[in-house]
């Protein structure tokens, strides 16, 4: 299902090759244009021609650091929204490189369906001003005001519910490992999970909310694994 | 027991003094008395001699008895038998200080006018009583002021000789590795020290280096294996899209993911307690350890609940630490993980904050743990796969960059950890 009226734009800018492939090959049967590029000379190249919604941009690059890229977007007065990928975990870092203008920072290693969301968040964030609202058939997702109704009549689901959701249907039609779940309900402690145990009962939860609500079952289990949202 | 290197000196020369005294003493004694004894014996001789040419030649029979009246020491006497010069000693009893007085006395026979008499010449002598007494008394003074004067100079010798050693020695003490300290291992005028000095400085840079080249290695190393990680972790994201998986097949990817899992947070973990080292987390501010806690707590309490295990808190004071936020943050989240981590179904955790410290006691295998292998890295104490053995060691690494006190007890089948502030 679209989520969006026109196809988005991403620019990868990223040396690791088979990353690369990987992130390009989650994002390709979504609704995303993905293309690649190596270095910043590439990159530089590109974005001075076009107008990306999101850049996912690496910061050790061949040819230099990928903050580069950053202020050359600033000095063509360029508003594409960035999520720096880096395998650098550091304080400094991070926050340079926000003050720089990027809107989101992954560190490496991450779950292509955490970058996956991280993305549509950014381009909600930014297409969608004021009315920021995620749709999937008969449910209605309001991120700024944490409502969610399904055929228009609202549920009552916890904060970590509604993450879950959005997760979910981000990730629409892919198998979820309860651990990338649990990961990212946990946020900035995923790094401090014991077990994943817990997911098995947000997801009981949110499934039976949706349920009483009269929503189709669109949660599969996928068994010893994981969980898949999927419409059959 | 260790005593000072003084102490042993001093002891070795107490005994060795004691020692020579002991032998010297009598041996000066039988050697003194010899003299004196031949002293006498060649001054009575003498009398003999003396006798013999000046008085004999015009003496008379009788002028034995005027002779014997006017001469105590020198008389002569009937013969007694003595065929030559014969020595021995003899006691008189003297009247005038009422007391024996031991004599040496010399025998000779003498011819007077063609009759035989022998010629008596004695010489009071010391008492040897009296002789023992000096000498020991002499002996015991000596052995005083040599005891006195060598204890002295070993200590002032000790202060002022061992001076630079003991520089030394306390700069070695305070030295540890991790820490940036200063050495000052300047020459001194002794060449053993000057030896040693070059030797420890020699000995810690090496050291230094050695630690630090490891240090970096460890963080490039941990850092390095990001990118690959990333694809390894992509890679199994993407191997989960296939739609024809079997249950077989899945089961493998699944193994898979929770290894890469696992090799995700040990590497978080080494990069962590390298940033620990590189004094990343420097800055320091008033900390509350029961908002810091407090925080976190939600977390742990739903990962506890999924193992049924149930926490009792009881935090009677707050407790306000200068510290750097984020440690104490890594630092009570390794104390719960350890307390949640190496539980056992169903069990307990009792956290306590009071009197200055904090304690995570968790109920786990009934065993106490080995507390010398229990903080260093890797060292797992259980052969459960559950953690990673860093665990401990950053909780260790964190108590000491704060001179805080980490210990381990086991009581009651709990585990504890405490740490005090």
């Amino acid at each position: 299902m679209n989520l969006y009226i026109w196809q988005m734009k991403l620019l990868l800018v990223e040396d690791e090759k088979e990353l690369a492939v990987s992130i390009q090959d989650y994002l390709a049967n979504n609704d995303f244009i993905c293309e690649w590029v190596m270095d910043i000379h590439q990159a530089t190249d590109k974005i001075t021609s076009h107008d990306y919604d999101c850049i996912l941009l690496d910061l050790s690059l061949p040819d230099g650091n990928g903050f580069e890229i950053l202020r050359e977007l600033k000095s063509q007065n360029k508003t594409d929204g960035v999520i720096i990928i880096s395998a650098k975990e550091n304080l400094e870092t991070r926050i340079e490189g926000l003050q720089l203008g990027a809107d989101d920072y992954l560190t490496k290693p991450f779950h292509l369906s955490e970058l996956l969301v991280r993305i549509q968040a950014l381009i909600r964030r930014k297409n969608f001003n004021g009315n920021n609202l995620v749709r999937y058939h008969e449910i209605e997702i309001d991120v700024l005001s944490k409502v969610v109704k399904v055929n228009g009549k609202i549920v009552d689901l916890t904060k970590k519910e509604i993450i879950l959701l959005l997760y979910l249907i981000g990730n629409e039609n892919r198998v979820l490992s309860k651990a990338a779940i649990a990961e990212h309900l946990s946020g900035d402690m995923a790094d401090m999970l014991i077990n994943h145990d817990f997911v098995y009962a947000h997801i009981k939860n949110l499934k039976h909310k949706l349920k009483l609500a009269g929503s189709n079952n669109y949660i599969k289990t996928i068994y010893g694994t994981g969980y898949k949202w999927h419409n059959d | 027991m260790t005593k000072k290197l003084i102490h042993k000196t001093s002891r070795a020369y107490l005994l060795f003094s004691v020692i020579v005294v002991l032998i010297i003493a009598p041996v000066f004694y039988f050697v003194t008395e010899q003299l004196y004894i031949e002293d006498a014996d060649e001054a009575l001789t003498l009398r003999k001699k003396e006798f013999l040419h000046y008085n004999r030649p015009h003496f008379k029979s009788s002028d034995i008895n005027v002779w014997n009246k006017f001469n105590r020491d020198i008389k002569i006497i009937a013969n007694t038998g003595t065929s030559r010069d014969s020595f021995f000693y003899n006691h008189y009893y003297d009247t005038l200080d009422a007391e024996e007085e031991t004599y040496r006395e010399l025998n000779t026979p003498v011819v007077i006018e063609g009759k035989k008499y022998t010629f008596l010449a004695r010489t009071n002598l010391v008492e040897t009583e009296d002789l023992i007494v000096s000498i020991a008394v002499l002996f015991i003074a000596l052995l005083i002021v040599l005891l006195l004067g060598l204890f002295f100079i070993s200590k002032i010798l000790s202060l002022k000789l061992w001076k630079p050693f003991y520089k030394t020695l306390a700069q070695i003490e305070a030295f540890e590795i991790d820490k940036n300290n200063s050495f000052d291992f300047s020459d001194s005028k002794i060449e053993e020290f000057n030896r040693l000095n070059q030797s420890i400085k020699k000995l810690i840079t090496k050291n230094i280096s050695i630690y630090r080249s490891q240090r970096e290695f460890i963080e490039n190393a941990a850092h390095e294996l990001q990118t690959p990680l990333a694809v390894f972790q992509a890679k199994i994201d993407l191997l989960y899209q296939h739609t024809e998986l079997n249950k077989e097949q899945l089961e493998i990817i699944n193994a898979l993911n929770d290894s890469v899992r696992r090799i995700k947070r040990l590497n978080k973990n080494l990069l962590l307690l390298s940033k620990i080292d590189n004094k990343v987390f420097a800055s320091k501010q008033k900390v509350s350890i029961q908002k810091q806690f407090e925080k976190l707590l939600d977390f742990y309490s739903e990962q506890a609940q999924s193992m049924h295990i149930g926490i009792e808190i009881n935090l009677q004071e707050d407790i306000l630490v200068d510290t750097n936020s984020d440690l104490l943050d890594i630092l009570l989240n390794n104390l719960f993980q350890n307390a949640i981590r190496h539980n056992r179904e169903g069990g307990k955790i009792n956290i306590q904050l009071a009197d200055n410290s904090l304690s995570f006691s968790n109920t786990g295998e009934p065993i106490a743990l080995d507390v010398d292998k229990l903080f260093r890295r890797f060292s797992k104490s259980s052969s459960s796969s559950r953690g990673n053995g860093l665990g401990l060691a950053i909780i260790q690494k964190i108590a000491e960059s704060n001179n805080w006190k980490i210990a381990y007890t086991y009581e009651h089948n709990y585990h504890c950890f405490k740490l005090t502030f």
